[in-house]
């Protein structure tokens, strides 16, 4: 399953964002979420989720949906760890 | 030749009023903003006394997003910021943000994001940093946000000098446009620790006013017999410096001019206070402005309430001022306000300018017994308004022995 909706709402929720605005391809930018937002928000995102997301993996954070995209495939990788 | 400055734009957020207006008014009623603080961390204070900031949200003022990026003593400065832009009608063209800059005052920076994160650290086994705890808490965050706000392109510094840090400010930024390498400067200091670590800090100094039993709003008492100690404040003030020849051709309102200003060290002892150094001080202060003892008309002690400074004070005062000492109206605002640390020096000198504005003198409250070694006229429990004042002075002297002397007089142009 997609952590989308997720993601969604955590963004609205720490951002005080409108959960209508953030579509997929809503640009991180555009909602005024500059890097150090993003890093804040990855931050929360490793807290929440219990996942750990590569420092280098910043900059392919541009869109809601890649956000989720990552995660799902973060999420997806520490399962197969785990078995 | 140098330039004149003078003082265009006040912004406040003190612990007895919000604006320039509020905060004054309070100081002339003898309203304390001193009282029983409401923390989560109450139980583990001795002195459970402060002087906090009423009345502010920072939702307010800031979006969340914003809030995740600019500590509590950032936000004051901004907030205090902007109140004194709007209140000079400050606009700058863009030929002129290079010829504009800022200059604040801070002891503990964002101390209180620096405790949570060493809360964290220390407490829990797998503990997690915020990520934006450097650029919350770094000493010149404030400085810089203000200057990323109204694009100021001029100096931007940062002073941490203890209790004289924003005196210092003001005046070094009064010298960036008198001699020439600002036209415009914001200057001012700001502070925000009334947190557990800091406030538990300052308790092992044993300089800490204990709670008055019958009213804790009354137990700072600067220059009385039973003064013991001061008590910790937070909150900001900035104001807005120009060039003479700017403010003037603009028509801008002129609060006053900024008349003269020194720093200079005790060289003596990291805390105790010392009247050679600050009589040093206010001499070249005075020097500066062109102005003889008898000239200033009323005086923003330092007035910590602690024993030795305001027996210092005292003395550094007669020195300066000799037969005139004894006619010139002294008071410490803090007895009211609190100390507010690095935002300290500019509140106090903010009241001063104040003061002269409205011809009244704020009093010193608490002040019924005086310390017979505090012999002067520090305006005891009731303001004046049968004034007429042409000039003032605020002094600050720190630990670390860095002393700062401001002084405005009446613009003449």
């Amino acid at each position: 399953m997609s952590s989308l909706q997720t993601i969604q709402r955590m963004m609205a929720e720490q951002f005080d964002l409108k959960p209508e605005d953030l579509t997929p391809d809503a640009q991180l930018d555009s909602l005024g979420l500059d890097s150090l937002s993003v890093i804040e928000f990855m931050f929360t995102l490793e807290d929440e989720l219990n996942i750990k997301i590569a420092n280098d993996r910043v900059e392919d954070f541009k869109t809601v949906g890649d956000v989720a995209d990552i995660i799902d495939k973060i999420i997806a990788a520490q399962k197969v760890t785990a078995v | 030749m140098a330039r004149r400055v003078v003082i265009t734009g006040l912004g406040i957020l003190s612990p007895v009023g919000n604006t320039p207006e509020e905060f004054f008014s309070s100081l002339m009623s003898g309203h304390s903003g001193i009282k029983r603080l409401q923390t989560d961390f109450i139980d583990k204070l001795d002195v459970r006394i402060g002087a906090p900031v009423g009345g502010f949200d920072p939702a307010d003022h800031f979006s969340k997003t914003q809030l995740t990026g600019i500590e509590r003593f950032s936000q004051f400065a901004l907030v205090a910021a902007q109140q004194a832009v709007q209140d000079a009608g400050l606009e700058l063209g863009e030929a002129e943000f290079g010829r504009a800059g800022v200059c604040m005052g801070s002891c503990q920076g964002g101390v209180g994001t620096l405790e949570n994160g060493y809360r964290e650290l220390f407490q829990r086994e797998n503990p997690r940093i915020k990520p934006l705890t450097v650029l919350l808490s770094m000493n010149n965050a404030a400085a810089s946000h203000v200057s990323i706000k109204y694009r100021l392109q001029g100096p931007n510094i940062t002073y941490a000098t203890a209790c004289s840090s924003s005196a210092i400010a003001i005046g070094e930024g009064y010298r960036q446009i008198k001699h020439g390498y600002a036209d415009v400067m914001l200057a001012g200091g700001t502070e925000a620790m009334l947190t557990l670590g800091a406030m538990k800090a300052w308790e092992a100094l044993r300089t800490l006013a204990p709670e008055d039993p019958d009213d804790a709003s009354a137990s700072c008492k600067p220059f009385a017999k039973n003064r013991s100690g001061l008590v910790l404040g937070e909150g900001a003030a900035v104001l807005v410096l120009e060039d003479a020849g700017r403010a003037v051709k603009r028509g801008a309102k002129i609060y006053a001019e900024l008349a003269g200003y020194d720093c200079s060290s005790d060289s003596n002892h990291i805390t105790k206070p010392d009247a050679a150094g600050q009589t040093r001080t206010i001499l070249k202060a005075l020097h500066d402005a062109q102005l003889q003892p008898q000239d200033i008309h009323y005086i923003n002690a330092h007035g910590t309430a602690t024993l030795a400074g305001d027996i210092e004070e005292t003395k550094a005062i007669k020195q300066v001022f000799g037969a005139h000492s004894h006619r010139v109206p002294i008071s410490s605002t803090k007895s009211m306000h609190g100390h507010l640390m690095g935002a300290t020096g500019a509140v106090e000198f903010m009241a001063a300018v104040l003061a002269m504005q409205h011809n009244a003198i704020p009093p010193t409250i608490n002040l019924h017994e005086p310390d017979p070694e505090c012999d002067l006229d520090y305006v005891p429990n009731i303001g004046r308004t049968d004034v007429k004042l042409n000039a003032v002075m605020s002094n600050s002297f720190a630990f670390g022995g860095s002393n700062a002397v401001l002084i405005a007089k009446r613009f003449k142009p």
